[in-house]
Order: C-alpha cells, then structure tokens, then sequence
C-alpha cells in the first residue's frame, strides 16, 4: 500500500535510467583510467551530453547506475553540479551502485529488485548522445499502451540512409513492422556476409502490410513501460537490451508483450558512442552541429562559454596559442591552454586542454586528450591519444593506434594500428614493450612473416577501430558494401557470376578510381586485398586478375585513345602495384598469362602486344628464362605468336650476345 | 496512321476459366453475362473510352466465330483486331509472344475478367513519369463478399506478396504466397538498395501492365517464360537489381553475340541518360545514389485509389457478386452509360420484375412470375407461377412453371422441369433439371461434362 501512494504523490516525474558501464574492453586502453562515462568527447565529458541532453528532453529524474570506477564518476557528478551545470537545474541524478552486475540485464534486474522505477521510464545503454524532445515521445508510448496491454517497450530508432557514417557497421539493422509501428522483426544484421534474409511468412500474411527498414540505426535509447524490469528479473538470460527485444519477439504469445518503435528524423539527433568508429562518427556530427543545441559553442553543460565558432567548423578556446605560420584547417576544435608552434597542420581533429604541439607536427582524424606534449615533426593520422601523453620527436602514429593515458613514445617511433599503454600488461612477453611507459597491448603487425590468416585479422581489425578518411583509404568500408552489393546484385543472375569474376570487376573499380582520383598505390594495394578475401581468390587469380585490370583500364579511362599510349601511362603508374604483385616466377606466369588471355580477345593490346611484353621486361616485371619458357608453350599458329616472336627473337639473340660477351 | 501509337492495347481473353469451370464449360470465359454486356465488353468499353481506337483480342480459335458474333452485335466503336491461339495450354505471356510481329509501341495489357472503374490514365501518367519498363495496376481487396451459390466451400483466395518500395512505389518483390513455405527470403541486396519496403499481401493484382516495347523483344528471346504474372513479372522485377556490365566493349565481340542478355534489350536512349543527368530530379533521399540507382530497368506500381471499385472475374465468388451489384456500380463502369435494362425485344408479361433486374433480348417472362434483383440472358423462357430472386440466368434457358429460384447462376441451355426449388446451386450449362427436384448448395452439372475439364 505504501508504493500505492507513493505512486500517487510522485506521479509526474519523469524518470530515466542510465547505465553507465559499458560491459567490455572496446575502448581499452582508454578505459583503463577512465571510465567509459567520462571518456572526453569534444573535451568534454561524454556524461554531461547524456545528462544534458535527458534533462533538455524534459526528464526530471535520472538513475545513474555505475558498477565500476563508482568514485570518480560520484566526484564528477558532485562537481558538476556545484558548477551548477545545465542539467543540475532541473533534474535530480542519483548515482546508484552495484559492483556485481556483470551485464546491462543484471543493472535492470538489480534496478527491479530496488523498485525504484514507478512508472514508464526512459532507458538509455551506455554512452548516449542526443537531443531528442523525449516527452512527445513518452506520451506517445503510453498513447499505444492503452490501446495495446501488452507493450513494453518503444524503440527510438533515427533515419539513417545506407552508407552514412553514423551507421555502425555492427548494427546493421534490420526491422519488420506493421503500419501501426509495432515491431515484428529486429534483427542486427552486422557484418554478417549472408545474402538472404529470412521474413517469416505469416509475418506478412497476417497484417495486410508490413514495412521492410533497412534505413534506421539504432539510438540505443528506448522508452520501457514499467512492466520491463521485472521481465529481465523473469527472464534472467537476457544480457542486453538486444536479448530482450529478441526475446519478447520470439515468445510474444508466452510472454505476452510487444513492442513498438518510434522514428526520429529530420534534426532531431541521438546516438551511442559503441566503439571507436561511432566515437569518431559522433564527434564529427557534433562538430557539425547535429547535436545543436549541444554545440562546442554554446558550452555543453557549463555556464562558461569557452569556445568561439569560426570558420571551416573550427572551435577555438580563448586563450589558445597559435603562431602565424600554423594552420588549422577544417573540422577542429581546440581546448583552452593548448599551444600549437609553427609550421603544424591541424585538420579534422580534436585537441584537448593544454596540449603543447611542436613545429612541423601534422595532425589529421585524430584525437589528442588533454595535457599531452606530442614535440616537433609528429606525424598523427586516425589515431586516438589519451591524456598525459608525451610523444618525443618525428614519431609517426598512423592508422587507428590508441594510445592510453599517460604513454611516452621514445624519439622516432613509428607505430601503426597499436594498442599503446603506459603501464606494464600483468601477462604479456617482454617483446611488446617499446619503453617504460609504452606496452604494445595486443600482439599485431610484429611478426615479420604475415601468414594470410593473420592479415586476414589484421585487416579487419583495422576495419574495426577507426574509420578512416575517404581521401585516404576510400575503400576501408564502403569497398566491402559495394562488393557486397555487387555480388548480391548479380545474385538474381541466371548464370550465377564466379567470384572471380566479381573479383575482377572490383579490380578494375578501384584502380580506375585510383587512377582517376591520384590515390597512393599502397591503398589500392590494400583495397585489392581486402577484395581478395571478400571474394575468397587465390594468390594465383589475384596476379592473373590485377594484370588484366590494367589492361582493360585504357578502354575504361581512355575511351578512343591510342591504346598502348594510355596503358604505358597506366602501367607507370601503377608500377608499385605490380611490383607488390609480381614477385616471383609464378608470378610472372600468371601475368604472362593474363598477357595472352586478354590478346587473345583483344585486338588493341594484340597488336603492340612485343611493345608491352618489353616494358615490363625492362622494369625487370618479367625475366627472360620465364617469356621465353612460356613462349615455347604458346601455339604458333595463332597470330598472337607471331606477334610476340620477333620480341622473344631480339631476347634470345640479347641473350646470346651477352653470353658469348661473358666468354 | 501518321503518328507512331504510343501505346498498344492488347486484351487477353484466351482463358479458360479454370477458377469457375463450373459455369464455364462450353462457353468462352470472356462471353459471361455480367449485367447486360459479357465480361469482354467491360476492359474493351474501357479502352475505348480513354481514346484507344485499336485493340489485339487474344482468343481461342475454336470460339473465335462465336466471340466475334457476340462482340459486333455490342456496337462498339474501337476496332478490334482478333488474333487466335490454338494451344489450349498456353499461357498468357506465350500469347503475347505470338503477336510480338504486332507490336510496334509500348504495350498495354488487360486481362478479359477485369472489371473496373479504374482510370487508366493513372497507371499509364505512371509509366510515362518514370519511363519504367513495366507497370502494374494492383487494387485494394473488395471487402463485401456474399455468400455463393454451390456447396459450402470456405473460398480462400490467392494472395500474392507484393513488395513495394515505400519512398518511390517501385515494384521490387512479387511472388505468389502459395510459392513460399514458412518464411520468405529477400536477397540483401535488395533491402540495401530499397531501404524501406512495403510488404503487401493483400492487394490484388488486376493483370493490367504496361509493359516497354523491348520486353516483348525480350521475350522472343527467353522461350521459357510461360506466364506474364507467374514468370515473365518476377524475372523482371528481379533484374532490377541487375547492372549492365560495365565492360561490354572490352569483351570480344565474339563472346557477346551468342548470347543477349537483358540489357542487350534494355537500354536506355543516349538523349534519355543526358537528361537524365542533367536533370536535378531525384526520385529517392536517403542515399547518395542518383535517381532511380542508374537502373535502366524499372518496374512500378500504381495503387488504385481505396475508392476505385474493381475485380477480377476470375472464380464463382466474383462473378456472382459482380452480377448482384452491377446495377450500382454500372455508372461508373460504363462511364455514364445508359443501362438498358431491359432489352426491347424482351417480352415481359410479368408485373413483378424489379428495378434490380436485367433482361436481354428475346426473353420471354410470363405473366406471375416473380423477379428480384437477377439477370435474364438472352431468348430466356419463364413460365407462370415461378420466381426468380438473387440469380444469373445465362442463354436459352428455360424454366418452367412453378419454379422458386434463389441465389443460383443457372448456365446456357439448362431446363429446369416444372415445380422445382433450387437454393444456392450452380446449374451447368445443358443440364435438365426434373420435375419437383429440391436442391440446395449443389452443383447440379452433367458429370461427364465436369470431367473433361
């Protein structure tokens, strides 16, 4: 009876529920010290977003529920509030503590056995962003439970087109509904490589329509009807908030209730920072004002308006140090107390609160935390650098490394797709220390002899961490979805394609983009490879393929142009490739190969075919032993061999004038 | 003709009426009574009023005498052009294969049960709007559905899955629900490309397409392809998802020639793909993609507005309801029409035949007899003392004396002996029915004729 009336008298509030801890080491080794809640975003605290943003929504309660790092995250809500922060105003935060939780589904059914929750409430997953009108959207809720007993939950779900950045790649998902939003399917497709989707059958049958989306990503933010705790209490496998969708959709008659969705759009924003890759997605949007009006500039949670917007989205600090010949050049925010010396390019990155920056440093997609030192001639791309960092001299940090707080990287350092921490790892060989203050944290990229499944692992994980910037790497993830695409689209083909031929297409795209938009020929390498294990080819077709892409590519590039004019120019600058390619003896067979192949249908390439065979003897592509080997196999009644035999005559006849010069 | 038609309409009357062979034994499909007009009348009437001069019937050789008969006693105007088939089994896209030589446009194709207030304009603004490869008219579910004369048989009808995208009315899915067992699988790519879907499993398809002049092409070509709905509509839909290969004149010719594949028909004018880019129309957000994902080939939808009434006359449910409503929906059926409803050469001695009845020519109701709400063929003899209520009297029939009809569709030829009560039966064509009989929710048919179906 006393709830009862406590319901009676506390019947407007509108509560949340926050779950701070992130159950996983994504974020290590940031997260060693600091706890996912107040991993910095923007040079802010990610804590003050999800508050500001709840109590902007119209929230008038919010339960914190920490398990981890309790004290620190205590202090900064104390503080916080004696800077009186935006949030602090108007909603009351209780910082609730249970160390034993070990997943989100524990937080909830330890908040029920609490029975702090009186009503429908707003449940947010760890690292959340936003500003959605929240109360709209509770109204709605409770609209549909009137009308339907049963529901449980809304989903708030925000229009995403396919390809866009704040997509996870993880969370590809997939939802059934009916007209009237309730859910029928969600399924995370993930990365997963299948080319069906299943819809069961009275799915559709049953409702005179449903509605296929494909172009949602999930805010991780749900509107839950009381009756949500003591369903993860009952059903204590459910881990996530994903267990428990899954769950009550599979046994929606046992269980008896539903769910429902909302979709936002327009310029209504929210997110969760997941991962590195939705880190940097969200910190991008920000910057770009997704999430006004929690912008740098108008000052997130704090009274102090500490930054000014200026052009090009850059964000500075007042009392920044900037020499004349420093550049910042797009998409920058940069904390108070920083310097930054000549010479050094900043662009797309986020710098903290007294940095010190050398001459000559070059920062791009990165993420420098607060009081670090990274002296003259840095090199920084993709990279995430904790607090207290120092990095001494001509280091070069690139492709996605992490480094933890407080690591020191030695003069002329070159790291590259690392996990970097300062203290010492309990059980890890002495090999993956670079000093006192810099441990590799995970065995990657050392071993000098790559075996193909470990390079396989490598380049997923680098798919994983950051996303890296289209100017440089254009493949990274959108080669996997136009390969995806591709090969799917062509399923539907009578004659189904062979991957290989897929394969070779893909070839060609990339370096006829490559060529077209001057990308380094390391990154094509890379994009080839990453198609080669896509469509699962052996080294052999991979050599057979690439040499025949170019080939192909003056048709492509140079439409009515003199053919051997443009594949020369093809062939120079696509020499590092070829060289990455054509190794060994093999090698050279297969491109030979691709040689006679592609001569053999083409009249183009038949006729200069000698002039071709010659280049790429001359770089050394191809050596004498193995034109003149595979000469001898080619049948000599096709016009082809006449071609090439007066090229083979001038080798052979070299050959013996050298050899009888050596006598 | 001086101008080049734009469209060519073809209507496909070759079929058999295997839903409701009941009542089509020994009578063309396409030749039912339907108020006062048979079923054909209704899509040609259609055509000629939106403007078409010129029609392709497709029809059975062996009816082709009596079809014709029928139609040049109607008085229409548009001229029809039969073309026959001899091939009983046949399908619909095999018919349209064999007068690809007729074909010079774009094709408009109707099926001989669709009955209709539609307007065609919709569906072909539709087409010309996106310059799509094909067109499909779907309607919404009728939803007043009476009780049916012959046994007591929950009539469960065919339902197809259309998928629809949500932003354009692209037609990206469509396949039978029959054809699929507990669940049904969308290749990813699909709902990549589509990223909101709609999912239909109730709208109907009226088996009315525009179709581009290069699928008739096309189909000389896949010899395989046997059926429009069933075949020829899904491989499309499905090479939607299709690109042309990029590298076509890498490949040597040699290798090309043999064999076409469907962009060797599909291809887009060099003028349409300039203005295509040039032009700043997009007909979807969400993506970077341009408009319409480059595909050169494009299958759309037109939903028929909620209020458009339409049906296929396909089975016994819809051709009795059809006949029970006609005399409301004719209006709008026929386009303002006057409905004779009473033929002049009928001799009616009868007082009793309400405003819901139609009587064709020659039919000859004696005096006391009773008639509500029914359709009389032609030349129909009625004699005293019977009533009629909720029935479709086909030709020549002959009831006599004493005889209460009710809800029954009662076929060509039959004889219905003196003194009878018939409720809810089909009576087949040629049947006698003997004196004093009482039946109800029967199929009162020769048994042997059934069985030759």
């Amino acid at each position: 009876m006393s709830k009862l009336n406590k319901d009676v008298s506390q019947k407007d509030v509108v509560q949340a529920v926050v779950v701070a801890e992130y159950f996983g080491n994504e974020f290590a080794p940031i997260t060693n010290d600091t706890p996912l809640a107040l991993l910095p975003l923007l040079n802010v605290p990610l804590i003050e977003y999800t508050l500001e943003f709840l109590s902007l929504g119209g929230i008038e309660e919010t339960f914190l529920f920490c398990c981890s790092n309790v004290d620190t995250i205590k202090q900064h809500i104390k503080k916080s509030i004696e800077k009186s922060a935006g949030w602090s105003l108007t909603m009351q935060v209780r910082v609730i503590v249970s160390e034993s939780c070990r997943s989100f589904g524990d937080c909830l059914r330890d908040l029920d056995a609490k029975g702090l929750i009186r009503s429908d409430f707003v449940l947010l997953e760890p690292g959340i962003v936003g500003n959605i009108k929240l109360l709209p959207i509770l109204k709605k809720h409770v609209d549909i439970c009137k009308a339907d007993k049963g529901a449980a939950m809304t989903l708030v779900l925000q229009e995403a087109g396919v390809g866009q950045k704040g997509r996870c790649l993880y969370e590809e998902l997939l939802l059934v509904a009916t007209t009237n939003y309730r859910v029928l399917l969600h399924q995370k497709l993930g990365v997963s490589k299948k080319r069906k989707i299943e819809v069961p059958l009275e799915m559709i049958m049953d409702n005179s329509s449903v509605n296929i989306y494909h172009n949602l990503k999930d805010t991780h933010l749900a509107i839950c009807s009381a009756s949500v705790l003591p369903l993860f209490s009952d059903n204590f496998d459910f881990q996530t908030k994903d267990d428990f969708v899954r769950g009550l959709l599979m046994n929606e008659e046992i269980l008896g209730s539903t769910i429902y969705w909302h979709r936002i759009s327009g310029s209504e924003y929210a997110a969760a920072v997941t991962n590195w890759r939705m880190y940097q997605s969200i910190s991008r949007d920000i910057l770009h004002r997704w999430l006004y009006p929690l912008v740098p500039d108008m000052g997130i949670s704090s009274q102090h308006r500490n930054y000014v917007h200026l052009q090009n989205n850059i964000y500075r600090s007042k009392d920044v140090h900037l020499t004349q010949n420093s550049s910042l050049i797009e998409d920058v925010i940069i904390g108070s107390g920083t310097s930054v010396a000549d010479k050094t390019n900043v662009s797309r990155s986020i710098i903290g609160e007294s940095v010190k920056i050398g001459k000559n440093v070059v920062i791009e997609d990165s993420y420098v935390f607060s009081n670090t030192v990274i002296k003259d001639h840095c090199d920084i791309k993709h990279s995430v650098i904790g607090h207290d960092c120092v990095i001494e001299p001509q280091c070069k940090i690139t492709q996605a490394c992490i480094l933890g707080d407080g690591v020191k990287l030695h003069k002329k350092t070159v790291i590259e797709n690392e996990l970097i921490q300062s203290q010492k790892p309990k059980d890890e060989l002495l090999t993956n220390k670079l000093n006192e203050k810099a441990y590799k944290l995970k065995i990657q990229n050392c071993s000098t002899e790559i075996s193909d499944s470990e390079e396989d692992g490598l380049l997923s994980r680098k798919l994983l961490r950051l996303h890296i910037h289209e100017e440089d790497v254009p493949s990274d993830d959108e080669s996997f979805k136009s390969t995806d695409s591709e090969d799917e689209l062509s399923y539907t083909t009578s004659p189904v394609p062979d991957d290989t031929n897929l394969f070779l297409n893909e070839v060609i795209d990339s370096l006829a983009r490559g060529f077209e938009d001057k990308l380094q020929c390391d990154n094509l390498i890379l994009e080839i490879n990453s198609s080669r294990y896509a469509y699962n080819v052996t080294v052999k077709e991979v050599n057979f393929n690439v040499v025949k892409a170019i080939l192909t590519l003056p048709f492509q590039l140079f439409v009515g142009q003199a053919y051997l004019q443009s594949l020369r120019l093809l062939l120079v600058y696509f020499s590092p490739i070829l060289t990455n390619y054509l190794r060994n003896v093999s090698a050279m067979g297969d491109c030979l190969q691709a040689i006679e192949e592609f001569a053999s249908t083409n009249n183009e390439l038949n006729e200069c075919v000698a002039a071709v065979l010659n280049w790429f003897y001359d770089k050394d592509y191809l050596s004498e032993e193995v034109i003149l080997d595979w000469f001898s196999s080619i049948d000599s009644n096709t016009r082809f061999y006449a071609r090439v035999q007066p090229f083979t005559n001038w080798l052979q006849q070299a050959e013996e004038a050298s050899s009888s010069g050596d006598e | 003709m001086a101008f080049k038609q734009e469209f060519q309409a073809v209507i496909l009357a070759a079929g058999k009426g295997s839903r409701m062979h009941e009542i089509t034994a020994g009578k063309p499909k396409c030749l039912l009574p339907i108020g006062n007009k048979p079923l054909v009348w209704y899509p040609i009437h259609k055509l000629q009023h939106i403007g078409f001069t010129d029609v392709i019937l497709i029809i059975f050789e062996n009816q082709k005498v009596e079809i014709q008969n029928a139609l040049d006693k109607l008085g229409l105007l548009i001229k029809i052009e039969y073309v026959t088939v001899k091939n009983e089994d046949q399908g619909t896209a095999d018919s349209l294969r064999s007068i690809h030589d007729k074909i010079h446009s774009d094709v408009l194709i109707l099926s001989c049960d669709f009955v209709s207030d539609v307007n065609l304009g919709g569906i072909l603004n539709l087409f010309r709007m996106h310059n799509a490869s094909l067109c499909a008219l779907l309607l919404n579910t009728p939803t007043n559905q009476v009780a049916v004369p012959g046994p007591k048989i929950k009539y469960k009808p065919e339902r197809d899955l259309i998928g629809l995208d949500a932003q354009t009315n692209r037609l990206v899915f469509l396949a039978s629900a029959s054809d699929f067992e507990s669940s049904v699988s969308l290749p990813k790519a699909l709902i990549r490309k589509h990223t909101s879907i709609t999912m239909h499993s109730n709208l109907i398809d009226s088996h009315v397409y525009v179709l581009k002049h290069w699928i008739i092409q096309y189909l000389q070509q896949e010899s395989s392809i046997s059926t429009i709905k069933g075949e020829l509509l899904p491989h499309i839909i499905k090479k939607q998802l299709l690109k042309p290969t990029k590298v076509d004149y890498n490949v040597s010719t040699l290798n090309t020639s043999d064999k076409n594949d469907i962009f060797a028909f599909a291809k887009e004018s060099d003028l349409d793909l300039r203005i295509r880019n040039a032009s700043g129309f997009n007909d979807h957000y969400g993506d970077l993609k341009s408009s319409y994902h480059d595909d050169i080939i494009r299958c759309f939808a037109y939903i028929a507005e909620p209020e458009v009434f339409g049906i296929r006359v396909n089975n016994l449910p819809a051709y009795y309801n059809i006949n029970l409503q006609i005399i409301d929906k004719w209006k709008k059926l026929s386009n303002e029409k006057e409905l004779v409803r009473i033929d002049s050469s009928a001799d009616i001695q009868s007082s009793q035949v309400d405003d819901k009845c139609i009587v064709w020519d020659s039919c000859k109701l004696s005096e006391k007899t009773s008639f509500k709400n029914s359709v009389l063929g032609s030349t129909c003899e009625v004699q005293k003392f019977s009533r009629i209520f909720n029935s479709v009297v086909m030709n020549n029939v002959t009831i006599e004396e004493k005889v209460a009809l009710e809800n029954c569709i009662v076929c060509n030829g039959a004889v219905i002996k003196s003194g009878s009560t018939i409720k809810n039966c089909i009576i087949g064509s040629q049947h006698l029915v003997p004196e004093e009989s009482v039946h109800t929710n029967e199929i009162l048919t020769v048994a042997d004729r059934l069985m030759e179906l």
